[in-house]
């Protein structure tokens, strides 16, 4: 078993509000995050060590020219270009290098912008997979991929738009109770299932709405957490899987299910421990799919588990405490932050209006990069209140 | 790939050391990392259709006049999966014929039929 995360914490979780669209570029919203974490924590500029950052609209540069952008001279830089999974791998990078001595304090960002081309330009250049493969076949983008993925899941596993649409309603709930999220109306199953089709079996709630933002945490050990003053929140176990089941012609399952053993174990809880749970939510189908893969129910058990549970914050799963992407937006790479984020909100008792009571246990899954097909990173950690 | 498709052929990759075909196109062998990928040039592919989607939304003005579109997920009958056209309405597990041609763009792509 790999070895455990000792007396890492994660602090200051921090979010740049969303905007759906911005004149600022992905560097700004990145530098507004690292402000913010620096006033919370007290800490000077300096003193930041580390960094990991992920972007997908900073190009052409990266986490080397923000160093510079912002300042920062740091001993340990990562840049994880990894979607969706950035946030869990990015807390795991740098829990290691705290661990190791390589830094003290890591900063762990990620931010984008949102203007009237970035998305389509993002999608056209994605990965020269989707390039020669994807993108000629209407330009759909990852609605596309994600409805040819949700139509092999419903037929596999008699998934229902209905069973979906729980997931998006409770989500939408949460929401409201969130006031950095960008999708607050009230939202029906009535109104999910009469929604516009965008690329069906997916209609318009199934689709995140692209914006801009940023969302970043630091992470250190315990006692300098105590030193600053700040309650620390403890990383008890994390995993990551690149490219799994390569074989499978359609995705129906992600790399947890090939190393959800080696977290639950790392960890030391169970799922049951479980008190929250973020799952990555570009698609419904693909949170349904992280429920059975991370082993809260049987591969197929997702709509059947959704159905019999109430997913708010004042329910039996709280799941997307914040709304997820589907309700908050997706601000690119800060898409993987955003479960990470809340969740350490969840526990430190910084959740205000939303609070799940009694939150001891999270659980946090990333998942990202369609490269062609299917999603290539997967990644989750578990989280333990201070 | 571009060259066959211009003359309504299918160029699947299939590697030269080990056999094994790979779709979308890529340097090397995607099994044995053999970089002798050669090319078969076939008059069409039979596979299977595994999902497929109606998409109603392009963010490319240029195929906006044509939705909505059938996609396909096929799965050719010599191993790799692709993202087809889908022509007429074939069955879910039913088997398929794809075929490739070059679009508007000059990009090749292709076609599953019944």
């Amino acid at each position: 078993m790999a070895r455990g995360y000792d007396d890492i914490v994660v602090v200051v979780p921090t979010t740049e509000p969303y905007v759906r669209r911005s004149e600022h570029g992905a560097a700004w919203f990145i530098a507004r995050v690292l402000g913010a974490m620096l006033r919370r924590s007290g800490l000077a500029k300096d003193a930041i060590d580390g960094l990991c950052l992920s972007s997908l609209t900073l190009a052409p540069d990266t986490a080397v020219a923000f160093t510079q952008h912002a300042g920062l001279s740091p001993r340990f830089l990562e840049w994880l270009p990894m979607g969706g999974a950035s946030g869990v791998v990015a807390l795991r990078r740098a829990a290691r290098a705290v661990q190791a001595g390589d830094a003290e304090i890591v900063a762990c960002i990620a931010g984008d912008t949102a203007n009237a081309t970035s998305f389509t330009d993002l999608i056209e250049n994605f990965s020269s997979f989707s390039r020669d493969a994807v993108y000629p076949y209407g330009a759909g983008g990852p609605n596309a991929s994600f409805a040819l993925i949700t139509d092999a899941y419903m037929r596999g596993f008699g998934a229902t738009r209905a069973d979906f649409g729980r997931l998006c309603v409770a989500q939408r709930a949460n929401a409201r109770r969130n006031p950095l999220a960008l999708l607050r109306e009230p939202l029906t199953l009535e109104a999910y299932l009469a929604a516009r089709p965008i690329a069906e079996p997916l209609h318009l709630f199934d689709c995140v709405m692209p914006c801009a933002g940023a969302e970043g945490f630091l992470v250190m050990r315990r006692a300098r957490a105590e030193a600053l003053g700040l309650r620390g929140v403890r990383l008890l176990g994390a995993i990551e899987r690149h490219n799994a089941y390569a074989d499978d012609p359609v995705q129906m399952r992600g790399g947890w299910a090939i190393d959800r053993e080696a977290l639950w174990a790392q960890a030391g809880v169970a799922p049951d421990a479980i008190n929250l749970v973020q799952v990555y939510d570009d698609y419904p189908v693909i949170a349904f799919m992280q429920l059975e893969d991370l082993g809260f129910c049987g591969k197929g058990g997702a709509a059947a588990f959704v159905r019999d549970r109430d997913l708010t914050v004042a329910g039996d799963f709280p799941v997307n405490t914040g709304g997820g992407q589907l309700s908050a937006g997706q601000a690119g790479a800060a898409g993987g932050y955003l479960g990470l984020v809340e969740a350490v909100r969840q526990l430190a008792g910084e959740a205000a209006g939303r609070a799940v009571p009694d939150a001891r246990h999270a659980l946090v899954s990333g998942f990202g990069m369609i490269n062609y097909d299917r999603g290539l990173c997967t990644a989750a950690c578990v989280l333990a209140a201070p | 790939m571009r060259a066959a498709a211009a003359a309504g052929r299918f160029a699947l990759q299939r590697c030269g050391a080990c056999g094994r075909a790979q779709y979308p196109p890529r340097a090397f062998c995607t099994a044995c990392l053999s970089d002798n990928v050669e090319w078969e040039v076939l008059a069409f592919a039979p596979g299977t259709l595994l999902a497929r989607c109606r998409l109603h939304h392009s963010n490319a003005l240029r195929f906006r006049p044509a939705l909505p579109l059938d996609l396909g997920l096929v799965r050719l009958d010599a191993g790799p999966v692709a993202v087809c056209f889908l022509a007429g309405v074939p069955a879910i597990g039913a088997g398929v014929t794809v075929r490739a041609r070059l679009d508007v763009a000059g990009h090749p792509v292709l076609d599953a039929a019944a």
